[in-house]
């Protein structure tokens, strides 16, 4: 049965005499509209909620000091160089008239608000760039600000952080305006050779000029979600080629699978994020749980001594062992990943970041082997790419700088052979860890946790020690590679396994190893704890040892390491 | 002022509210969902707006489009019905500030009766009883030992971030609590990691007994005497009466007395609920108000003679209460039956589909709140009740036999229900004799 028009609708209408008066209305200000979804959302739920679009997650732009006030403690915000005299370079007409309009519509002097902060009590050096301001493009006035703040954060020893959004250069200002590049980014090193960090926050839109400079200068880079980051704009690029850039072209997410940002962040995080850098890099160790007291009992001695090369290379290769993430997990606290070699690309074979090791900041490197078969393709089955190898240098240059121990965990097959890689120069880069890992002025440990595979091991095992577990390999090459080569037969590499003293045991015996760390029998997750409660002792009485040394004799004795071999 | 009022909800409930506007001369506005263009609310109402795909949270829920809706509409009030958004206190508030006239109580209200913990303060303030129990933490058996004979026995401890039952024992005298508290405690540690306990007076086989509240603008507060809900299957009512078999008049009075003194307290305005458990020994305790009407609320109509649809209308225009407590007289004896698309069989799952042929009962004392007819086809998305039946006569068994009677007439053909359900229990000797708590079912 079909109701359609069939009920009798009320008739004698408003009988009913109300007391109420007022008709309903939509106050202005209650609502306004998501520019990414078009929902109509309330005005005080995007205030509250980090102005990110409740319904479709969309962040909007927000102004420099709301974005100063969501990081800031309370209060604690002093700006810098508020008032600066306008300049006109280029004597360029109706320029002035703009820029005064601006001031008065935003309360803004320029397109930048600089000053000091605490966050959550570290103290630092913020610089925000505020796109109401002719788009936050970047004049006399925004890299002098810039420069200035960086120049007294270098003298006062603060760490810098600036929240990038641009248009880029300031047309109005010509060429004045294209050295800003160049100033902005000679007061960056200066502080870079100062020791001191700089943190930069790409927002959205960050483009030309500013990316350019100091916007991709980051000891570490952080995004937004979503933000368009580039140097040519979209719409300019299409124009130029001709042809229809694929979507999610220059956003955040792009920046990241191409290795130029370190992390993404959502900005409800960022004020966490933010401080735990800060405090990594302030040269104070965190307070942290005491190390478990209990810890230190060798596992291993009830492990059958007498199995053969080619069971080791099995076990050492066991689905279920556990992989990089896992010691990461164990031994580590706070760890915080960085991604991206700043060339082309973040390779997921290889995680690295920093972390706390009771309470000292230490950069850790893995090659990450995966735990199932997808997460296997997304680590390349743990076969590291010249941008992997890029991306640990990256962050052991940058260990260095801070002067924070590097501890590589090796688990790899061999460094991905591939069209791809000879194109990116995979020998160059293995051959560049080799080489800058020897003089790295920091005590460097590695560990060796299942397959040592040729020179995509080495590369991140040119170090002060390196150790083994029980039942890892480390050799010049597979057992497999090496039957064929010799004997043209892959199937041989049983037999091979036994002459290529590829086994811990062996390699202790021939000094290529300092150390070897039991193992229980049916290694796995679940007993992985104590093994790392072994390696935890071991790892302290290497770090108590190698941190104390003055840094010419520690690069001198990890020559003297290779040099005797 | 109110000469339109916009209906956000759908089903039984928007029917009825639209059959109370058009009594009063009041044009009536429905939303719907995509999935309810042939709903009867839909079909009913005076006009009809689309807000939304059939999820609710993009249409019932959504309260932007819902607010779109009654300006579009020139509807002056909104109707939340229950569920949905009648008790979200960011609607109420949103209404507010657009002038809307939300016919329930103030946004704030709504907001500090969600609050468990900040609800369950006022009503100790006011002196209205709630479950005893610790106020700080107990971390040990000694000091809980002395907080348990404080409260009275039996006690339950329960573990602060306790769930599924785990970290929960009840000690029946001071002999067995050491034990239980314990055991409790332990198995708290192993199960969420905190040693965390509370403990709480232990209410055995309660009946849930609730009581009808009108409360206007203007200070003046009623009850109208209260339902026994006490027949529910996972917390969801499935028959509801009043009076209540367990209430003489002296209990009824009290327990009156301390809900109006609990709406009171909360500034309660327009029609709620004051939810009480009721042990054996007549002690009773605050459970939480709903602000909101009920789906119960045609037993209370009945044996008041009140309509609380059209009072609620005429509370939130700012009108007085059109009763005192001294006008309200309780007559006969009212019964509820829940007709859902579930099938008991198999485990209560819903049965959504569409209904090939129907017939429903009627004659004297017999009343209908439906959204269903033949031909109608039940979505999947939203609440599975089809109907309520409502019977009246002048006692509990002549209600019972009434309800039978009807509950027999009932056909529904195409989906499953569970009316045979309902009349297995209107069968049941403990029901019949008014032997109810709110295990009943469970224990059935």
């Amino acid at each position: 049965m079909k109701l359609k028009d069939m009920f009798k609708k009320t008739n004698n209408r408003s009988h009913y005499i109300s007391l109420k008066t007022g008709r309903p209305e939509v106050p202005a200000g209650l609502l306004r509209k998501c520019n990414k979804c078009g929902a109509a959302i309330i005005a005080e739920d995007v205030k509250k909620g980090y102005y990110i679009c409740p319904k479709c997650h969309g962040y909007f732009r927000i102004h420099a000091y709301r974005r100063i006030e969501m990081l800031a403690d309370e209060g604690s915000f002093e700006e810098w160089d508020k008032d600066m005299e306008f300049v006109n370079p280029l004597d360029f007409r109706g320029y002035e008239e703009k820029v005064a309009r601006l001031k008065e519509q935003t309360n803004l002097n320029e397109a930048v608000v600089t000053g000091k902060v605490m966050i959550n009590g570290n103290p630092a050096v913020v610089g925000v760039c505020d796109g109401r301001f002719m788009m936050a493009s970047m004049g006399h006035i925004v890299g002098e600000k810039i420069t200035r703040a960086v120049e007294r954060a270098t003298a006062e020893k603060l760490p810098v952080i600036i929240f990038t959004c641009s248009g880029g250069a300031r047309m109005q200002e010509g060429i004045v305006s294209l050295m800003q590049m160049a100033k902005t980014s000679a007061a960056l090193k200066r502080h870079s050779d100062a020791g001191q960090l700089y943190i930069s926050v790409l927002t959205d839109p960050t483009t030309g000029g500013v990316t350019a400079s100091f916007a991709m200068l980051g000891d570490i880079i952080l995004a937004e979600p979503k933000a368009l980051v580039g140097f040519a704009g979209p719409r300019v690029i299409e124009q130029t080629i001709g042809q229809k850039l694929p979507k999610g072209f220059q956003r955040s997410e792009f920046l990241l699978d191409h290795g130029f940002v370190d992390r993404i962040v959502e900005r409800e995080e960022m004020k966490g994020v933010l401080t735990q850098i800060l405090e990594m890099h302030s040269g104070k160790t965190a307070s942290c749980a005491a190390s478990d007291t209990s810890a230190g009992e060798a596992v291993g001695s009830n492990i059958k001594k007498d199995l053969t090369a080619w069971e080791r290379v099995q076990l050492s290769r066991k689905k279920d062992r556990p992989v990089g993430t896992d010691y990461i997990k164990n031994l580590f606290t706070d760890f915080m990943e960085f991604h991206g070699d700043r060339y082309f690309k973040d390779d997921h074979a290889v995680v690295g970041g920093i972390a706390y090791f009771h309470g000292m900041p230490v950069t850790v490197i893995a090659q990450a082997k995966g735990k199932t078969t997808k997460e296997n393709l997304d680590r390349n089955f743990s076969m590291p790419s010249p941008d992997g190898y890029r991306k640990a240098l990256r962050l052991m240059k940058q260990a260095e700088k801070f002067g924070r121990p590097v501890i590589c965990f090796v688990d790899t097959p061999g460094a991905f052979c591939g069209l791809e890689a000879e194109e990116r120069g995979q020998g160059e880069a293995i051959a560049r860890n080799l080489f800058e890992l020897s003089g790295l002025k920091v005590p460097v440990l590695s560990i060796v946790i299942g397959e040592g595979g040729s020179g995509g091991a080495l590369a991140m095992a040119v170090a002060d020690e390196v150790w083994m577990l029980e039942n890892s390999i480390y050799s010049v090459l597979s057992p497999e590679g090496f039957a064929s080569i010799l004997w043209k037969d892959s199937k041989r590499a049983s037999e091979a396994a036994e002459v290529m003293k590829l086994t811990a045991q062996d390699l202790e015996r021939l000094g290529i190893v300092e150390q070897v760390i039991g193992e229980p029998e049916e290694f796995s997750e679940a007993n992985l704890d104590s093994v790392c409660r072994d390696m935890d002792r071991r790892i302290e009485a290497f770090l108590e040892k190698y941190c104390a040394m003055d840094m010419g004799d520690l690069t001198a004795n990890r020559y003297a390491r290779f040099r005797r071999i | 002022m109110i000469g339109k009022v916009l209906i956000a909800n759908r089903g039984e409930i928007a029917v009825r509210i639209i059959r109370a506007c058009r009594e009063m001369g009041i044009e009536t506005v429905a939303v719907y969902s995509e999935a309810d263009r042939e709903a009867l609310h839909t079909q009913l109402a005076d006009e009809a707006v689309c807000i939304g795909p059939a999820p609710s949270s993009e249409s019932y829920l959504n309260m932007h489009n819902i607010i779109s809706a009654t300006l579009i509409s020139g509807a002056d009030a909104i109707h939340p019905g229950f569920g949905f958004l009648s008790e979200n206190s960011k609607f109420a508030e949103l209404c507010e500030q657009c002038n809307i006239t939300f016919i329930g109580p103030r946004s704030e209200v709504i907001q500090s009766l969600g609050n468990k913990s900040e609800a369950r303060n006022t009503m100790i303030n006011a002196g209205v009883p709630v479950i005893p129990g610790s106020k700080e933490p107990v971390f040990d058996a000694e000091t809980g030992a002395n907080t348990a004979a404080e409260i009275g026995y039996p006690v339950i401890v329960k573990a602060a971030l306790g769930g599924g039952g785990k970290g929960m024992r009840v000690a029946e005298t001071p002999e067995e609590f050491t034990n239980s508290f314990n055991t409790a405690q332990k198995e708290a540690q192993m199960a969420f990691g905190d040693d965390t306990m509370y403990i709480e007076h232990f209410v055995q086989h309660p009946r849930h007994i609730e009581f009808q509240i009108l409360a206007d603008e203007h200070g003046n507060v009623i009850h109208l005497g209260e339902r026994d809900c006490s027949v529910q299957r996972n917390h969801q009512k499935m028959i509801e009466e009043s009076p209540s078999a367990a209430l003489n008049p002296e209990l009824r009075r009290k327990m009156g007395e301390a809900a109006v003194k609990a709406a009171k307290a909360a500034h309660y305005t327009n029609a709620g609920t004051i939810e009480f458990l009721l042990e054996k020994n007549g002690n009773f305790y605050f459970m939480e108000m709903n602000t909101r009407i009920q789906v119960e609320h045609p037993v209370t109509e009945w044996v008041t003679g009140i309509d609380l649809i059209k009072e609620q209308i005429r509370i939130a225009d700012g009108q007085t209460l059109s009763y005192r407590q001294e006008d309200v007289h309780i007559t006969g004896h009212a019964i509820e039956c829940r007709i859902n698309a579930e099938n008991p069989a198999k485990n209560f799952r819903p049965s959504p589909g569409t209904i090939t042929d129907m017939y429903l009962p009627g004659g004297k004392g017999v009343r209908i709140d439906a959204a269903i007819y033949s031909g109608y086809t039940v979505p999947p998305y939203y609440d599975s009740m089809l109907a309520k039946l409502i019977v009246h006569a002048k006692n509990r068994s002549e209600a019972i036999k009434k309800m039978r009677s009807a509950l027999g007439e009932v056909i529904i053909e195409g989906i499953d229900t569970n009316v045979d359900y309902q009349y297995e229990i209107l069968n049941h000797p403990d029901f019949i004799s008014g032997n109810i708590d709110i295990e009943f079912i469970e224990n059935m």
